[in-house]
């Protein structure tokens, strides 16, 4: 019954897809406009792009938000992946609490996340900045790493694992030698999710930023509240390009590991 | 072989939660009890005034805006995201590849981006204004900012692919085999749709629903950007009081409150799908 | 009596309150190749995983070499497993995936190693494919690597859990034949599951039927075939008509039973009371049909004949019970329904069982 899309089905889902893109769309075309208004348009220019790199803030800004984001993802990666791995060994019950305690961050609403970070690492003392930065994003990004490895777990046969030991191998070895590979696709793709998600945060950042460690999402926003300037618009569609500059490597390297068999 | 020794092996994972979730969460339920001296500063005395301001009228309201924004986000995105997931889900093998691709492709751009997207479009001098000006359909400006309409679109805008997905993931599990058995039995499309597709199809909107709902209630920044702060949600006065406002205990209150909200949604969940809560993620 | 390579003793084996194995003990010889028979569910393959290490037991004990097993791990057990779905490593080429055993054992350096490899594809006839990954091979390919990947670590028994299942049906027949061989050559023990007789009683020196978690009989194929001990066995094994018969007298293994109306003399798997029920087996193929009445013969009329391409399938009522014999295009005489014929069978042909199906 895979057939039959009716015209207008296709016309409906045409207007979605637009109308998903067309805000992204204008933010991008607004930042070659020569106009600092999006009342008119005047013309191309590349004045906005020259200014944001003048911006020491901004490249600060950006900094902090770059190591943050990098310093997550490998947290993340260890750790949801330990979390996917170690699951395999121990028993049902203790499965069903690791996976109780992974989704759980993703329940709770940012905002009472982030405030409850905040009182806490108040607390404790705990000067705010790349540590709790990092701490706090490793929350929302653990669970995802853990939730996309665990699956492509699934996906591989159990005897392959078991086979592994059977020829001679230990606990740790089969961990290093066949079950990392295999899931290895999962943790970069998903490490790379972490990447972005990181790097797109405003709501626990708000809480977590120090007096100098003001990540860029958290600057941008301060930038927005201050009215329309087409500078974000520029410093937006950068971080587009880049983000889909690491998502096309992705796919490159995840279509040659599929071309190897590793994921299949 | 699993033994219980090997259970050993997950307390790294148990603690990075337990510090980092359980404590702070448990540290804000009894925040959120405590009172403040003179000069806004904690003091670790038991007091239920936080809670009995959160049921002034004023406060009330906060609720009430973010719960109905949650809850009209959700119905707006299920209304417009289901035919996307249905109409997706009958695609060719490749077209339904590229499909999917350009649902989750928002999950990796900036959400302050595609928040800002709309304020270039929706501004007084903003694109949509500037055709319609321009096509002398209309004279002046209209206004379309800071609203609470606006600050539903952009949180909708933000957390549709979530909706989507969830029903695209039911839709794709439906047997074809029933669909064709229902026409055979000389049902129309439309009766199959409602007899057969929807019933089978709403734990994928329960999941939706529930994926939509939950960061519905403390995306502030959509609120900031897009609602300028005309409503008051509960994400901007947590914030506020939070940072700039220092009173924590009711910011603590509020999240209590909020959280409780959430809870309320994963019961309903349950009891739809007779699920657990990780279905959720599958 | 020759030392036992691998004994089980008593061994018993519980998934939650399912008893799964119930005390199997069984002795496995140097050299043999053994294979555990029988339906699905009968714990054959749990069996198997036990030995591997794969699974624990609950009681009773493994003596590898005089040794107790029970409480190693996989890895330190010297018998490696062929799975039935092969489980090569996907993302490994043919030549590490048979290399995995000495590398993660550390038992041979490169040089020796490449020499390794290279005899066991040799062993395998996979000369060349060194470089193929699995997803490249057919199944039958990658079955023999899964095979050289196991008798590289020259385990002291190697296992196979139904290895020609997911083959089709001219592959497994050939294969068959170079299991068989490769065993031979190599010398080394085999315990092998399956739940396809054929298979079983080509390839087997000995055979143990289960079912239900027990040992039924354990046995040369001959044995197994020629001289079921119960009637799960008689049912299992071989195609026979199971017909019910009151004993008569029994003496040095051979009872006179009565069938219908009839009286007649056939082999005796226990030793039957006079006037207790019994099953008379009787293998479909070792029926002979003849016009005229013969010593020890049923009279009977036929019901239908069935040509089946080499062969052929005659139904015969005698009384209240249907015969089926199988005939073999050879066979000159060409009977029509409603002959009058008489059927009998060679001593081994027939054998009369206790009624109980087998021990649970």
């Amino acid at each position: 019954m895979r057939k039959r899309v009716s015209g207008f089905e296709v016309f409906y889902l045409s207007l979605f897809f637009v109308v998903l893109y067309l805000p992204v769309l204008s933010v991008i075309l607004y930042s070659f406009n020569a106009s600092s208004s999006t009342a008119q348009w005047s013309g191309l220019t590349l004045d906005w792009y020259r200014e944001l790199f003048r911006d020491r803030v901004i490249g600060q800004a950006f900094l902090v938000s770059l190591q943050v984001a990098i310093l997550t993802a490998l947290l993340s990666a260890v750790l949801g992946t330990a979390a996917a791995v170690i699951s395999l060994a121990v028993t049902k019950g203790m499965q069903k609490t690791i996976q109780g305690v992974m989704i759980l961050p993703l329940l709770v609403p940012e905002v009472a996340l982030g405030v409850s970070l905040l009182v806490f690492f108040n607390g404790l003392g705990l000067p705010f900045g790349h540590l709790t930065l990092v701490l706090s994003h490793s929350l929302f990004c653990v669970p995802y790493v853990y939730i996309m490895v665990q699956l492509r777990l699934a996906e591989i046969d159990r005897s392959i694992i078991e086979s592994a030991r059977d020829l001679g191998a230990t606990k740790w070895q089969t961990v290093k030698t066949i079950i990392l590979p295999l899931v290895m696709p999962s943790i970069t793709t998903a490490s790379l999710l972490a990447i972005a998600m990181s790097l797109d945060d405003v709501v626990i950042s708000t809480f977590m930023s120090g007096p100098r460690t003001t990540t860029l999402p958290v600057h941008i926003f301060s930038m927005m509240r201050v009215g329309v300037t087409p500078k974000v618009n520029a410093l937006c569609t950068l971080i587009l390009v880049g983000t889909f500059f690491v998502i096309g490597l992705n796919q490159v390297i995840s279509k040659n590991s599929k071309l190897r068999g590793l994921s299949d | 072989m699993k033994t219980v020794r090997q259970n050993l092996l997950a307390i790294p994972i148990l603690v990075w939660f337990g510090l980092l979730v359980g404590i702070p969460l448990i540290y804000v339920v009894v925040l959120s009890f405590m009172s403040r001296d003179s000069l806004g500063n904690i003091v670790f005395q038991f007091t239920l005034e936080n809670y009995q301001r959160v049921f002034d009228p004023v406060y009330l309201k906060v609720f009430l805006n973010s719960f109905l924004l949650a809850v009209l986000t959700g119905i707006i995105t299920l209304v417009i995201g289901y035919p996307v997931a249905y109409i997706t889900a009958k695609l060719e093998r490749k077209q339904r590849a590229a499909a999917i691709g350009l649902i989750m492709l928002p999950f990796w751009i900036s959400s302050l981006l595609r928040t800002y997207g709309w304020v270039i479009l929706l501004g007084s001098s903003g694109v949509i204004n500037n055709i319609l000006i321009a096509l002398k359909l209309i004279d002046a400006p209209i206004p379309m900012m800071y609203k609470f309409s606006t600050t539903l679109i952009g949180t909708a805008y933000m957390l549709i692919p979530f909706m989507i997905i969830a029903i695209y993931n039911s839709v794709d599990k439906l047997d074809q085999s029933l669909l064709e058995a229902s026409y055979d039995l000389g049902a129309s499309r439309w009766k199959t749709f409602l007899k057969i597709t929807l019933p089978l199809t709403v734990p994928g909107i329960a999941g939706g629903f529930t994926l939509v709902f939950i960061p519905a209630l403390g995306l502030y920044f959509i609120a900031d950007l897009l609602g300028g702060g005309q409503t008051v949600f509960l994400g901007n006065l947590i914030n506020t009081l939070a940072t700039r406002g220092r009173n924590r205990p009711l910011a603590a209150a509020f999240s209590v409150g909020m959280i409780l909200l959430v809870l309320g949604v994963l019961a309903v969940y349950g009891r739809i799908t007779k699920d657990k809560v990780e279905g959720l993620f599958k | 009596m020759k030392k036992p390579l691998l004994s089980l003793v008593n061994i018993n084996k519980f998934f939650g309150d399912v008893h799964v194995l119930k005390d199997i003990t069984l002795d496995i010889q140097q050299g043999e190749f053994l294979t555990l028979l029988g339906p699905s569910g009968c714990g054959k393959t749990t069996l198997l995983r036990c030995i591997a290490g794969l699974e624990r037991i609950d009681s009773g004990d493994m003596l590898l070499n005089g040794v107790s097993i029970k409480e190693l791990e996989p890895n330190k057990r010297n018998v490696n497993t062929v799975f039935q779905n092969y489980a090569l490593f996907p993302h490994l080429n043919v030549y590490d995936n048979i290399a995995y055993g000495p590398r993660v054992k550390r038992t041979m350096a490169e040089p020796e190693l490449q020499e390794k490899v290279a005899e066991m594809l040799d062993l395998v006839q996979m000369t060349g494919y060194e470089g193929r990954m699995p997803h490249q091979l057919s199944g039958g390919q990658r079955q023999r690597i899964a095979i050289a990947r196991a008798l590289i670590n020259q385990p002291d028994i190697l296992l196979l859990d139904e290895p020609l299942g997911a083959l089709d049906l001219k592959l497994r027949k050939h294969m068959q034949t170079e299991l068989s061989q490769l065993q031979k050559k190599t010398g080394t023990t085999f315990v092998y599951v399956t739940h396809d007789q054929d298979e079983a009683l080509n390839m087997s020196d000995r055979i143990a039927v289960l079912s239900q978690g027990r040992i039924q009989q354990i046995g040369t194929p001959r044995e197994i075939y020629n001289n079921p001990v119960n009637l799960f066995v008689a049912d299992f094994i071989g195609d026979r008509n199971l017909l019910e018969v009151e004993v008569l007298a029994t003496a040095d293994s051979y009872s006179q039973v009565k069938l219908g109306s009839r009286i007649i003399n056939v082999r005796s798997a226990a030793y039957l009371e006079a006037g207790q029920r019994g099953m008379l087996a009787v293998h479909k193929d070792k029926l002979r049909i003849a016009a005229e009445p013969g010593p020890n013969s049923l009279a009977g009329t036929v019901l239908s004949v069935h040509y089946a391409g080499y062969q052929i399938r005659v139904e015969v009522q005698i009384e209240d019970a249907v015969i089926t014999a199988v005939e073999y295009q050879q066979s000159e005489s060409d009977y029509q329904v409603g002959d009058q014929v008489y059927l009998s069978w060679d001593d081994h042909g027939a054998i009369l069982l206790p009624m109980e199906a087998g021990s649970a």
